[in-house]
Parts: C-alpha cells; structure tokens; sequence
C-alpha cells in the first residue's frame, strides 16, 4: 500500500485475531466452553500444560493421524512381500534353503518392519500435516505477552478469518469471559513481505 | 504418598444385610456334580484312542486355568508399576484368584490317573511299555525319551506339580490377603509388602507358568520342543485374562446392590483395558508366527512332525487342523487387531463383543496346541493316524464343571470382601480415571 514505515498505524497492519489472556486454568475452561457454544470455528487455546477435558470443551474431535499410520502401514506391509516376490521369484528366481521362490512366511520378517518403518513414517508426517507444519512464525508470537502462555497463563484466540468474526463485538464477547486482558493481534509477516 | 479415607462405604456390612440365599452355593454344588461325572467320563475313551476324554477335561482345565494366570500377571504388573488407574479393577481379579485351589483340584484326578499307569492317560510318556506312534518301539527303548527322562519321569512330574499349584496359590494368597487386611487397617505397609513379593513373584511365576506348559502341554508329543512354547502360553493367558477382566466389569458396573460397581467403573478403564488387549493381540500373533516361522526356517524333522499333524494327515491331505488354524491366524489375530485398533471399540458393547470373541477363539487356540498327536495304526505304511479336531462329551461337562466351581470361588469373594480397596493409597486416581 505504502512503503513509509507506518507498521505502527493499526489500520495498516492486517488483523489475526483478538486474544484473550487468562489467569487460571478453571478460567480457559470454562472460555472455551462459551466460545465452543458461541458457534465460532477457527480459533484456539493456549496453555503451558496439557488442560484434561480442554479439548472436550473445544468441541474438538479425535486426532488424523491414525488414519496416515494406518495408511503407511498397509503400504509398508505390501511393498514389503511386492520385494520379496519380485527380487526372488520374478527378477532373479533363486533356490535358497530348500524353500519356494515365493511364500508368504519367509519374506514375513521384512514385510512386518517394513510395516513398521511407514508406518512410523505415516505418524511423523501426519502429524506435520495436520498441525500445518512447518509454520516458522506465527503471530501469536508478536503477543508481547507470549512468554506467561509457557508459564502461568492462558488465553483464548479467535482469528479474524472466522466467519463469525467482528473486532468490535468479538472484543466484546471475550471481555465478558472475565479475562485478565484483551488484545487485538496484527499479522506483521505478511504485511513485510 | 498421599493418605486416604473410606471413599465409598458399601462393602462386607452391605453385601450381608442385602440377604437372601448365598447364590455361589448353587454353583458348587452343580461344579462338584459335573466333576464327578467328568471323572467317570475319563475311562469312556474308544479302543483306537483311549486318551481322547483326558485331553478333553485336560483343555477345558486349561481355559479357566489360563484367565487365572493371567490375572495373577496383571495383577503383579500393576503392584510393580505402582498403577493408579486399576486400583478398582485389580480387586475384581483379585477376587478370581481365589479360585486357584480349584485348579490345583481338579487336576489331581489326571496326576493321580498317570501315576497309576492307566491307557486312559494322554502324556504317553509316563507309559514306558506303550508303543511310539509312528516309530515301532516302546517309550523305554525310544532314544529321544531316554535322553529326556532324567526330566519326564513321573516322580519329579509330581514333584514338579506340587511346586506349580503351590507357587499359584501361595502368590495368590498372599496378594489377596494383604489387600483385604488394608481395607480394614488402613497400613500401607501392605503396598510395600505386595510390590515387594511381585517383583520376586514375577520371575518365580513366569518359571513355574512355563514349567506348567512343558509339562502339561508340551509333554503331550514328548518328542518335540520350542523355547517360545511357555511365552506363547503366557500371551494366551493375558488375552484370555484381559477379555474375562472386561466381562466381569461390564457385569460389576451394572450392578448397585452392595456388592456392584454402577457408577464406579468410567468409560475410560474399559478403554485402557482395551488398548492392552490390543497390545497382547498383537504379542499372541508375534509369539504364535515366531515359533513356527523358527521351525519353518530350521526345517528339522524333530521340530517340524508337531505343525504337519497340524495341517495334514499321513497320506498328505489336509485335516481338520488346518482349518483351525487358519482361524486362528485370521479371527484370532486379523480381526480382533484391525478391530481394537479403532478408537470407537474400545468402548461399551463392542468391547464386550470382542472380549467374547477372544475368549470364545481362546478355546480353540487351546484345542489347536494341546489335542493333536500320533495315535498308534496300523492302516498305512507311517504306522500313525492324527487325533482330528473332534469335540468330546468331557470337554463340555469339564468346562462347566471347573466354571463353576472357578465362579463360586469368585461370587463367594466378592460377598466376603469389600468391591473395592477403599484404602488403598491409588483409590482416587481409579475413581478418577481419564484418558
């Protein structure tokens, strides 16, 4: 828009979110619960530890990533016998030990690791599929706060691309949670690029 | 260590004052009737195979026996991790442990019946003039029996029984004991005392567990042997232990009379239960195919005979083994793996229906490893048929009769001692329980 340094001017800077900041865990609890109800879809909870029933409260549902393991084992199972049957029984058909070219036993071994390894393979990268990594920055960072939320704090984030989302009535909405504060977020990353 | 109180009052006092008959009274009395008859059954064998009825009342010991088993390791294992989570349900097992004097019992009839020499006996071994099926000597002039006889001979077979059922019934005892008299002390003392005796117990446990199979099972085809054969007995046993602890806390949690868990159990100890039956699914199959994939790949005739009378006859068709073992890969492993794997069946009914299920396939992986050997014949040229998988009338009224008796030893528990161990230091952490 303009190239003189006015990051500091609000209405140059694109908006994230609004984050409200939380001091007890009861106190996020409970927010997520209200803001979950409110109907809002993409927003989210921050805690210096694992908060039991936090994700109940979120509305969120079971995690994806089995469904890649699962997926990545299958495929390790079969590439597994698929090399055993091609290098022994068609590429270079071999007698070894008195036993068939091919056999569902003896290549078991290889096939069950192989099992293993992708599906291993099939965690790591679902879980970087479904958490959207690599992410090198996020703006929640810019927060100047960020340090209590991996300490003594909590807070809730609803992100301004949530249809729901209004800056007037969504500051509104989190300041009746009974926060300890609520800040308006800017993502600065874009506005640099 | 955190102190802790009477967390919920109902016990001994409730269960008594609910009144009417003892109902674990019925069930004795219908075990013993069932046993005697089953004895009488024993000597009922045909002349081609007079061991048949043996073996029958031998695997339906065996099933009721393993669920015992395998609840005494769960038992010990959560004494030694010091687990909180399964502080309600280890009272439940410990009320089944109660049940390993019927064991040590009922399996006095086949100990006494080898010592006195009967046809009726299925560890042929202990006959030194019976004929080797297949071999065309006599167990004393058989190379491989002498070379094992400083170890299969009856006297220290006996020697060795005694050790077995006293090691079980002394371990069970003693865990039994001192959780019930910390209900009712409060000592904590006792903690100690019970993870002290499981870190001892547990190798002294996994020794006579294995012995028990050897000489019980693997005895049975005396010319054979594998090192994986006590693991396999010990991973058949916690499936079967893990399937019978989710039936008996559906049946406790639906009950509130005193002696019932309504309330009690969460959805959360069935879900952990069931993602260690997924576990042991998965160290069956691991220990299952390891054994025979050794002997597969060793292809020795010594080892290799046990698996062939387990897929063929001698004239090289397939037999009735062959299809019990293919269920047994495929609805014993495939299905309950890929099943438990889903989140969703982790819970309520469906846990409930594959615990069946296990238990159910549980008897047949018993059939498959305890009741296949070489009968002596003379209709072809290998001088040997195979016992074919065949159920027999002592099956059935053994497997009634000790599940009987198994089950009055478990109600009569539960109506002398509390549901649950009220002052147990983990009581709260149980009663919590989450994912």
């Amino acid at each position: 828009m303009d190239t003189s340094n006015t990051a500091s001017s609000p209405a140059a800077r694109k908006p994230y979110g609004m984050l409200a900041l939380f001091d007890s865990a009861p106190g996020i609890y409970e927010a997520a619960r209200t803001v979950r109800e409110a109907g809002y879809s993409r927003w989210d909870a921050l805690t210096p530890f694992p908060v039991h029933g936090l994700d109940g409260a979120m509305g969120l549902g079971r995690s994806k990533v089995p469904v890649f393991v699962f997926i990545g084992g299958v495929i390790g199972f079969f590439v597994g016998m698929w090399l055993a049957w091609w290098m022994g029984y068609y590429n270079y058909p071999l007698i070894v030990g008195g036993k068939p070219y091919f056999s569902p036993i003896f290549p078991f071994p290889v096939a069950y690791e192989l099992t293993i390894l992708l599906a291993a393979f099939g965690a790591l990268g679902g879980m970087f599929v479904c958490n959207r990594l690599p992410m090198h920055n996020h703006p929640v960072f810019n927060y100047e706060k960020f340090r209590h939320l991996t300490d003594d704090m909590f807070a809730v984030v609803i992100e301004a691309e949530d249809p729901l989302y209004d800056a007037e009535g969504t500051r509104t909405f989190l300041e009746e949670l009974g926060p300890v504060e609520v800040t308006a977020l800017y993502d600065d990353e874009e506005d640099d690029a | 260590m955190t102190t802790s109180s009477d967390v919920i009052t109902p016990g001994r006092e409730a269960a008594a004052s609910s009144g009417g008959r003892d109902p674990s009274l019925p069930l004795l009395i219908a075990g013993i009737v069932l046993m005697v008859i089953s004895i009488g059954l024993l000597f009922t064998g045909s002349a081609a195979d007079p061991a048949r009825p043996f073996l029958g009342y031998l695997v339906a010991v065996t099933f009721w026996a393993s669920i015992l088993i395998g609840m005494l390791f769960l038992v010990m294992v959560w004494w030694l991790f010091d687990a909180g989570w399964s502080v309600i349900i280890r009272r439940q097992l410990e009320h089944f442990l109660a049940a390993f004097p019927v064991i040590g019992v009922v399996m006095v009839p086949l100990v006494a019946l080898g010592v006195a020499g009967s046809d009726a006996v299925a560890w042929t071994w202990m006959n030194l003039d019976a004929e080797v099926a297949g071999a065309g000597v006599t167990v004393a002039e058989d190379v491989l029996y002498l070379h094992k006889a400083p170890y299969l001979n009856t006297t220290f077979f006996v020697l060795r029984f005694i050790l077995i059922i006293g090691v079980w019934v002394g371990l069970a005892h003693l865990l039994r004991q001192w959780s019930f008299r910390m209900d009712e002390t409060g000592d904590h003392k006792y903690v100690h005392w019970s993870r002290r005796l499981s870190a001892l117990g547990m190798f002294v446990l996994a020794m006579v567990t294995t012995m028990a199979s050897v000489d019980w099972f693997m005895s049975l085809n005396f010319h054979w042997f594998s090192t994986m054969f006590g693991v396999w007995f010990f991973s058949a046993s916690m499936r079967a232990a893990l399937s019978a602890t989710v039936l008996v806390l559906f049946w406790q949690a639906s009950r509130d009379d005193g002696t019932g868990l309504k309330g009690i159990v969460k959805p959360a100890h069935f879900y952990l239960i069931g993602c260690i039956m997924l576990a042991f699914t998965v160290f069956w199959a691991y220990i299952s195919f390891s054994q025979y994939f050794l002997i597969y790949n060793a292809n020795i005739p010594e080892e290799t005979f046990w698996y062939n009378i387990r897929e063929k006859n001698p004239d090289g068709a397939l037999n009735s083994w062959w299809w019990v073992s293919m269920v047994l890969m495929f609805l014993h492993f495939f299905v309950p793996f890929i099943y438990l794997l889903f989140y969703k069946c982790k819970f309520g009914a469906r846990l409930k229906f594959i615990a069946v299920w296990i238990l159910a396939i549980h008897l047949l992986d018993i059939y498959f490893n305890v009741l296949p050997q070489k009968l002596p014949s003379d209709a072809n040229i290998l001088g040997y048929e195979v016992r074919q998988f065949i159920p027999g009338l002592t099956d059935v009224t053994v497997f009634l009769g000790v599940g009987a008796l198994v089950l009055w030893a478990f109600v009569r528990s539960t109506r002398r001692h509390r549901p649950i161990p009220v002052r147990d230091p983990r009581i709260h952490e149980s009663l919590t329980c989450h994912e």
